[in-house]
C-alpha cells in the first residue's frame, strides 16, 4: 500500500505541474487583461496537434517542437490580442465579456479541429530508451519524467522572466494597477499583446507535453483542460502566476494519490472536493489577494 | 531639471464622446514655475492632467511641449517625451519593492543600465528613507512613504513637465509640507511643475501662476501678485475658496 501511496505522490507531482503550466498561462492572461480564456484547453490541444504534424512532417521530435511551436502560438496570441482580445479587455466588464466571447472560440476550434484531424484520438510516436526507470517498487515511465523536467525548466524560465526581468515585472505590475502602468510609460497595448502571446505560447509547449505525458488526444479533450486550468487558479488565487503552481501540484497530488485508492472518476470528484473546500475556507485561493484594480 | 513651456489651446474634452468635461481650456506653464490649477469639485482640474498626459483624448485644440505638437501622442509616448504624472489615486505597484518600483519608472531608457544606476542612486541621494526602505515592499509603507515613492518615480526620468494631482491628499500634514517644499524645490530648479490641489492656501504660497477653472472652462488666470493685488481676483477666490490670497 505505501508503495502505491508513493507511486500516487510521484504521479501527482509529474501531472501536477502539467496543470500547474495550464493554470499558469491561464493566470498570466486573465491577470493581465482580465480577459477569462475559456478557449486556453483548445490551444493545447493544437498544440498537441502541432508537435503530432511536427514529427510526421519534419520528422522533428517533440522536444525540438517546443520552441517552434512556442514561437509560431506567441505569434498567433500577439496578433489575436489586437483582433479580439484588445476589445474584450477594454469592455465595461471584460471578465463576463470574454467569458462568452472566448467559449464562442472554444466551439469554434473545437469544430474546426474535428474537421481537420477527425474524431480519432491521435497519440505522438514518441519512446525513450529505457522506457521505464525503478527506484525501488516505484517504476517511472521515462516520458513522464522527461516531461516532469520540462515542465520544471519552463516553469523556473517564466519564474525568472516574471521576477527578475523588466518586463516580467512590468506585467506583474500590470496585474497589481493596470491603471498606473502607463504612467511610468509602458506601452499598455504592447505588453498586453506580448502577454497574451506568452500565455498561448506556454499553451502550446503545455499541449506537447500533454501528448507525451497522457496516452492520447482528441479535438474533444480542450474543454477538459480548460476546466482543470481554471481549477488550478481559483485554488491557487486568481491572477496570480505563481500561485497557480501551487494550485496546479496541489490538484495533481490529490487526483493521483486518490486514484491509488478509488476509481478515476471518484479521484476527480475529490479533486473537486478540494476546490470547493479552499473556496469555502480560503476564497481568494492559497495566494490570491485583494486587487487594486 | 531641464523644464519645457507646456501650453494648451482651446482643449475640450467628453467622455464617451458626448459629456463634454473641459470646454475650450487654455493654460501655459513655464520653466522653473509651479503653475496652480484651482476650482471647486468638478471644476475639471484632474481632467486637465489627465488629458495633458494622453490619459484622455481631446475634441478640439492643441497641446504643445517645447513647441512640438504633442496632441496626438498616446500616454507612454508623452512619458518618453518627458511628461511624468503622479496621479491622484495611488499608483505605486504595492507588489513590488521600492526598488523595482523606480526601476519601472527608468522604463523609457530600460536598455541604458548605466543611467538606470545613476537615475536610482540620485533619486536615493534626494529620498534616502527610499533607500533605506529599497527592499521593502511599496504595499507595506505608510501612505506619506508610498505618496514619496510615486513623486520620486515620476522624477527618475528627470522629466520635463511633472503633473501632481492632489499629491497631498490624505497625506499627515508633517509629510504634506515635505512635499510643499520639494515641489517649490523642483520649479526652482528648473523643472515646469503643473499642480493641482484642494488646498488652496497651500497651492497659492507654492504657485507663481494659477488657473481657476468653473464647470470645466477656464475662469480667470493670474500670476500669484496679480491674485494677491487684484481686488476682483482676490474677491473671487475669497469667495469661492473661501481664502484670501496675499503677496
Amino acid at each position: 500500500m505505501n508503495e502505491l501511496l508513493l507511486q500516487g505522490l510521484v504521479n501527482g507531482i509529474v501531472v501536477g505541474l502539467i496543470y500547474a503550466l495550464i493554470g499558469v498561462s491561464l493566470n498570466v492572461i486573465f491577470g493581465v487583461l482580465r480577459v477569462v480564456n475559456f478557449a486556453h484547453g483548445e490551444f493545447i490541444v493544437l498544440g498537441a496537434y502541432g508537435a503530432y504534424f511536427a514529427q510526421a512532417w519534419l520528422g522533428l521530435s517533440p522536444l525540438l517542437a517546443m520552441p517552434l511551436i512556442f514561437v509560431v502560438f506567441g505569434m498567433m496570441g500577439y496578433g489575436l490580442y489586437f483582433v479580439l482580445v484588445k476589445r474584450l479587455a477594454r469592455s465595461n466588464d471584460p471578465e463576463h465579456a470574454s467569458l462568452l466571447v472566448m467559449f464562442g472560440l472554444s466551439l469554434v476550434l473545437g469544430a474546426l479541429m474535428l474537421l481537420a484531424f477527425e474524431a480519432d484520438a491521435r497519440s505522438l510516436n514518441f519512446t525513450l530508451d529505457p522506457p521505464f526507470l525503478m527506484f525501488g517498487n516505484i517504476i517511472l515511465p521515462t516520458t513522464k519524467l522527461l516531461g516532469l523536467a520540462v515542465a520544471v525548466v519552463v516553469t523556473g524560465a517564466l519564474a525568472f522572466f516574471l521576477y527578475r526581468t523588466l518586463p516580467g515585472k512590468a506585467l506583474r505590475a500590470i496585474i497589481m494597477n493596470r491603471d498606473a502602468i502607463q504612467i511610468v510609460g509602458v506601452d499598455l497595448n504592447h505588453l498586453s499583446a506580448l502577454t497574451f502571446g506568452l500565455g498561448l505560447g506556454l499553451a502550446g509547449i503545455t499541449g506537447i507535453l500533454v501528448s507525451m505525458i497522457f496516452p492520447s488526444f482528441s479535438p474533444f479533450i480542450g474543454q477538459d483542460y480548460t476546466l482543470i486550468g481554471f481549477i488550478v487558479i481559483v485554488l491557487g488565487g486568481l491572477g496570480h502566476p505563481i500561485g497557480a503552481v501551487a494550485g496546479g501540484i496541489l490538484f495533481g497530488l490529490a487526483e493521483q494519490t486518490a486514484m491509488v485508492f478509488f476509481s478515476g472518476t471518484v479521484a476527480m470528484l475529490l479533486g473537486f472536493v478540494l476546490l470547493i473546500a479552499v473556496i469555502l475556507i480560503r476564497p481568494a485561493g492559497l495566494f490570491g489577494v485583494q486587487n487594486s484594480r | 531639471m531641464h523644464g519645457v513651456e507646456l501650453s494648451m489651446e482651446n482643449i475640450s474634452v467628453a467622455y464617451n464622446g458626448d459629456i463634454t468635461v473641459l470646454k475650450e481650456v487654455a493654460l501655459r506653464a513655464k520653466p522653473g514655475e509651479v503653475t496652480g490649477i484651482i476650482g471647486p469639485n468638478g471644476a475639471g482640474k484632474s481632467t486637465v492632467l489627465k488629458t495633458i498626459f494622453g490619459l484622455l483624448s481631446t475634441k478640439t485644440g492643441a497641446i504643445t511641449m517645447g513647441g512640438r505638437d504633442i496632441t496626438n501622442l498616446k500616454a507612454f509616448q508623452r512619458a518618453l517625451e518627458g511628461v511624468s504624472f503622479v496621479p491622484q489615486n495611488r499608483s505605486a505597484f504595492a507588489g513590488l519593492s521600492v526598488y523595482d518600483n523606480l526601476l519601472l519608472g527608468c522604463w523609457p531608457f530600460r536598455k541604458d543600465k548605466a543611467r538606470i544606476e545613476r537615475a536610482i542612486d540620485g533619486i536615493f541621494e534626494r529620498f534616502p528613507i527610499l533607500k533605506e526602505k529599497r527592499s521593502t515592499l511599496a504595499g507595506s509603507m505608510s501612505g506619506g512613504q508610498q505618496r514619496f515613492l510615486e513623486i520620486a518615480r515620476a522624477l527618475v526620468t528627470e522629466p520635463k513637465v511633472i503633473l501632481l494631482d492632489e499629491p497631498t491628499a490624505m497625506i499627515a500634514p508633517k509629510i504634506s509640507k515635505d512635499i510643499y517644499a520639494l515641489t517649490r524645490d523642483l520649479a526652482d530648479q528648473g523643472a515646469t511643475i503643473i499642480l493641482v490641489d484642494q488646498n488652496v492656501r497651500q497651492c497659492a504660497t507654492i504657485s507663481d501662476r494659477l488657473y481657476i477653472l468653473e464647470l470645466g472652462r477656464n475662469k480667470a488666470e493670474g500670476t500669484r501678485e496679480d491674485f494677491a493685488t487684484d481686488g476682483q481676483l482676490k474677491e473671487m477666490v475669497a469667495e469661492w475658496m473661501n481664502y484670501k490670497i496675499d503677496v
